[in-house]
């Protein structure tokens, strides 16, 4: 409603502020037309108006003049004028001048003297002042002379008089009162003014303005801008005004200024109406673009904000209802747009759903959607089992038959997967070699029966190109309710029950209770192994290594103790596993190595000096690096290589041969003495034996512990030290605990016997004391 | 009064006659540029004095004009206005030397006016402004008005010596002016009198003009 509103108010006010500015445009237009306009005929009225006003005062003069001329033609008043006698002759004037309504009269001799006056400022006897004046009117063909006579203009006009030859003129003034400015502004349509100036001085004012306006009029006249029409303002009304100097006798004579004016106001105001008229259209225009706004916004908001809906409603994931609107504009295209918009995101958004939920290369269901129908049947508590597969020779598969192969394989798995499940149960790929499968209403068991079957099925060999494909798959089974409460927990234990499998020959394993706190402990111990030597937590223990023959001891085996801070004294069995399983059993043996030798350096410093097993794995003995580097160690602590034994298993050397043979060499090139640990648990014969540079053999300890003379441990012990005196290797026995299994070993004459009985292994403080202790006699009493 | 160059030019053509005997003086007149001069006035003061009788003259008004137009007269002289015309005349004066007015008459006023004292008396008609005429009234014994051809004869005028007065109406301020002495031998005088006189500016108005409206009404009244 927001937007509805604002977006009318926009397109409200775009065309209002266009309608206004066309009207303000309009209105100055019209303005400057009607000002213009209003000058022009001011102009016009003014230039005839003084056209009028020169003639009607010429006329005027003319008819004075003949009126003045008339009577000096009276007999009678030229028998007064002859007789010569002043006072008769200004009775005369004043009676013939009464006639014509003159105002001033005067007698003048052929001279220009002064005959007879009724001005006292012209007396008897004087010379007329405008005497020269009016002899030059004949010349300029005028009738009369405008003069300012006493403050006040005056027309003035002669006549000669005759008898009948010219004896006298008659001049006759007529001073130019308000009543002729009317009758001019009348016939004239000006308003008049008339100023006499005489030396700067301004006389009467006579004007049709009112009397206000006078000083404006007055400063005006006195200092007339030009023969121009101009614009004067006299008390903010606005005139244009044209002045003439009517008779400009002399400057002493004064002159006299008329001012004739034409209204422009008046002739404004004529034009109000049209003013009035401009705002009451440009009223309407604007109520009805506002009306038209409102309704072409409403056309279009409208349907506007039935797409803004729509397009909500896609948002929302409402795909099936579409925008109706029955238009053919654009607005119609936009709907059919969003209608096909719409469909075109449904079936995009199934096919994404569809992608996000399955594994595109088999189509089986993935993670995300094994574990929704895994959590589904959780919440309603619905039994299921769940088998956790996955194929241990994966990768060495992949590497030979290829890529290609490889998804051939894993669709045919996929099919395979199925045909042991019921419909409604579920098969999903969780990994590249990890498949899940949901077996509803199942329990263990028949999960077991499942897994059988499958493990039957895949095991059988699969013929892809040119191969057959044998697979080693190993499954997990955890079920519902019984193996955990939620789908995560339930797929983590069937996760390491697949990897328990995978330790196991029959590859298939049902989760076993308390099975994932172990699996977090190693979790646990894997990841702090790597700092375990850092900090600290290692240490050397030591086991004495008596020699049977002479009763010393004179060799020691170091065994390695962790001390965890969390779980603590951690049991090699448990952690060196862990370390061959991760790779991080060389940061160990290397730890072990340093320290011994260490060990051996710091004991020799005190004067004992020990031969010292340690244990070496398999994976050291592919790092040809390894001679080289005991080798630098025995140089940094002058550690001499003889008392260095590195004790291998036979399955260490079983494992890469060639390369564990070419270490071993180097290793005894440097003088270091190697033993076989644990013989008898692999499958190696001493013939093999015989081809390794070993010295020595270790007896594994299951053989030792419970020897007595009648068990078939025995045999093989006795047998084994044999033959071993015949390859001239020595033998040690492991594990010996009880005094007549040492008395055995004696009799068999067994070299070395390590065990309880002769000490429990020891740390490096305690083996010290305990070697002092035992070594005080030089030879121990065992016996 | 201004000193105008008035060259007298006197060619004395000596006359048949006897010094008792009357002799003829012709004067011819002219003006500056030697142009006839018409209605000059010549008198002659010196000698005989002519006979004194009942002076009488006319001053007749014919085509609304003075016939003639200058008249001269001897002091004492009646002179008549007889009206000529068909319309009538009130032929005035406000000269010093003769005030009169004659009421509109038609005809012979049955009075003359009496001109007794000398001097220049213009005359006029009081209904037709452009009547001028001119009535020069002198004590002197002799004297004439030229014609039109400028030229003015005295008969029997007796031989003798004689001072000369010369006006004319355009002559400055309508003064007379001396002519000089002259001594008229019995044979006659021819002389020259070159007068000065003033163009006919300011002077009496003319006729009234002929109007396009009064030539239309003469021609309509007419036809």
């Amino acid at each position: 409603m927001k937007v509805r509103l604002s977006f009318q108010a926009r397109i409200a006010s775009v065309l209002i502020m266009l309608l206004l500015i066309v009207v303000f445009a309009v209105f100055l237009a019209v303005k400057a037309a009607t000002q213009d306009a209003v000058r022009k005929q001011a102009q016009a009225q003014l230039e005839v108006g003084t056209r009028v006003f020169e003639g009607l005062l010429e006329m005027r003069g003319k008819r004075l003049r003949d009126a003045v001329q008339l009577l000096s033609t009276d007999f009678g008043f030229r028998d007064a004028v002859a007789s010569a006698d002043s006072a008769t002759i200004r009775s005369v004037l004043l009676n013939h001048g009464a006639r014509i309504n003159a105002s001033d009269m005067f007698l003048l001799g052929m001279d220009g003297t002064v005959m007879a006056s009724t001005v006292a400022q012209i007396p008897e006897g004087s010379p007329f002042p405008y005497i020269q004046a009016l002899r030059d009117l004949k010349g300029k063909n005028q009738s009369m002379l405008i003069v300012p006579l006493q403050g006040q203009p005056h027309l003035l006009v002669e006549s000669a008089v005759m008898a009948p030859l010219p004896i006298a003129r008659v001049v006759m003034g007529f001073s130019m009162d308000g009543d002729l400015a009317q009758e001019l502004r009348s016939l004239s349509g000006l308003q008049v003014s008339f100023l006499s100036i005489v030396h700067q001085q301004p006389g009467q004012m006579i004007s049709t303005q009112p009397d206000p306006l006078f000083d404006s009029l007055r400063s005006v006249m006195m200092n007339p801008p030009g023969d121009e029409a101009q614009m004067t303002e006299h008390q903010n009304q606005s005139f244009l005004s044209k002045t003439l100097r009517l008779g400009s006798v002399s400057d002493s004579d004064g002159e006299v200024v008329a001012l004739l004016q034409s209204p422009l106001d008046q002739a404004m105001q004529a034009f109000a109406p049209l003013d009035k008229t401009l705002f009451w259209i440009t009223v309407v225009a604007l109520a009805g673009s506002l009306l038209g706004t409102l309704l072409l916004a409403r056309s279009l908001s409208r349907p506007v904000s039935a797409l803004a809906n729509a397009a909500r409603r896609i948002g929302e994931g409402d795909y099936t209802t579409p925008v109706v609107m029955e238009r053919s504009d654009e607005l119609g295209l936009l709907a059919g747009a969003i209608n096909l918009m719409q469909s075109g995101i449904a079936e995009r958004e199934v096919q994404l759903a569809h992608n996000a939920l399955h594994d595109p290369l088999t189509g089986l269901p993935n993670r995300a959607l094994v574990m929704e129908r895994l959590g589904s049947a959780v919440s309603s508590q619905r039994p299921v089992a769940l088998l956790y597969l996955g194929i241990d020779n994966f990768r060495g598969i992949s590497s030979s038959i290829g890529l290609e192969g490889v998804e051939q394989l894993l669709r045919l798995i996929s099919e395979q997967l199925k045909l042991p499940l019921r419909p409604g149960d579920t098969v999903a790929r969780l990994s590249d070699n990890e498949f899940l499968l949901l077996v509803h209403n199942a329990e263990t068991d028949s999960a077991v029966a499942v897994a059988d079957r499958l493990q039957r099925l895949l095991v059988k060999p699969q013929r892809i190109g040119e191969q057959d494909i044998a697979m080693d798959a190993c499954i997990g089974i955890a079920a519902y309710p019984a193996d955990g409460d939620s789908a995560a927990e339930l797929l983590r234990r069937a996760s390491i029950a697949r990897q328990d499998a995978s330790q196991l020959p029959g590859r298939l394993q049902v989760y076993v209770e308390g099975r994932d706190v172990a699996h977090q402990r190693q979790i646990s111990l894997i990841r702090d192994l790597r700092q375990a030597p850092r900090n600290g937590e290692l240490a050397l223990h030591y086991q004495p290594k008596l020699d049977i023959r002479n009763g010393r001891v004179t060799q020691a085996e170091a065994l390695l103790r962790w001390q965890h801070p969390q779980f603590g004294s951690v049991s090699p069995a448990e952690f060196i596993v862990l370390a061959e399983r991760t790779g991080s059993i060389q940061l160990l043996t290397n730890w072990v190595i340093e320290e011994a030798l260490r060990q051996l350096a710091e004991w020799a410093r005190r004067g004992l000096v020990l031969q010292l097993s340690v244990n070496i794995s398999a994976d050291d003995l592919v790092d040809s690096n390894l001679a080289d580097r005991v080798s630098a160690l025995l140089k940094l602590h002058r550690v001499p290589a003889e008392q260095l034994i590195f004790e291998i298993t036979e399955s260490a050397i079983m494992r890469e041969p060639e390369q564990s043979l070419k270490v071993l060499n180097r290793l005894r090139e440097f003088g270091i003495s190697l033993s076989v640990d644990d013989f008898g648990t692999g499958y190696s014969s001493l013939a093999h034996l015989k081809r390794l540079p070993v010295q020595e053999l270790k007896i594994d300890q299951s053989f030792v512990r419970d020897l007595d003379e009648t068990s078939e441990d025995a045999v093989i012990v006795r047998s084994t030290i044999e033959m071993s005196h015949n390859l001239g290797l020595k033998v040690v026995a492991e594990g010996v605990e009880y005094e007549h299994s040492l008395r055995l070993l004696e009799h068999w004459q067994c070299d070395t016997a390590q065990g309880y009985l002769i000490s429990r292994p020891l740390n490096a403080v305690a083996f010290e004391a305990w070697i002092a202790r035992s070594q005080l006699p030089p030879r121990m009493t065992m016996h | 009064m201004r000193r105008l160059a008035v060259s007298l030019l006197l060619i004395v053509t000596a006359l048949q006659g006897t010094f008792a005997s009357a002799a003829t003086l012709t004067a011819e007149f002219v003006d500056a540029r030697g142009k006839p001069l018409a209605d000059a006035v010549l008198t002659l003061r010196g000698g005989a004095q002519p006979a004194a009788g009942e002076l009488k003259a006319d001053m007749d008004q014919r085509n609304q004009q003075f016939a003639p137009r200058v008249l001269a007269v001897r002091s004492g002289t009646q002179i008549r206005f007889p009206n000529s015309d068909q319309i009538r005349h009130q032929v005035y004066s406000f000269s010093t030397p003769k005030r009169f007015e004659l009421r509109l008459y038609g005809g012979t006023p049955s009075d003359p006016v009496l001109f007794d004292k000398p001097g220049v008396v213009v005359l006029g008609c009081n209904v037709h402004d452009w009547m001028l005429g001119y009535v020069y009234v002198t004590d002197d014994g002799w004297f004439g008005v030229s014609d039109a051809k400028g030229t003015l004869t005295l008969d029997q005028v007796p031989a003798g010596h004689y001072a000369v007065t010369l006006w004319h109406p355009q002559a400055p301020d309508m003064q007379p002016v001396s002519g000089g002495d002259i001594d008229i031998p019995a044979g006659g005088l021819r002389q020259r009198f070159s007068i000065a006189v003033q163009p006919n500016a300011d002077a009496a108005p003319a006729a009234p003009p002929s109007s396009a409206f009064g030539d239309a009404f003469h021609k309509a009244a007419h036809e």
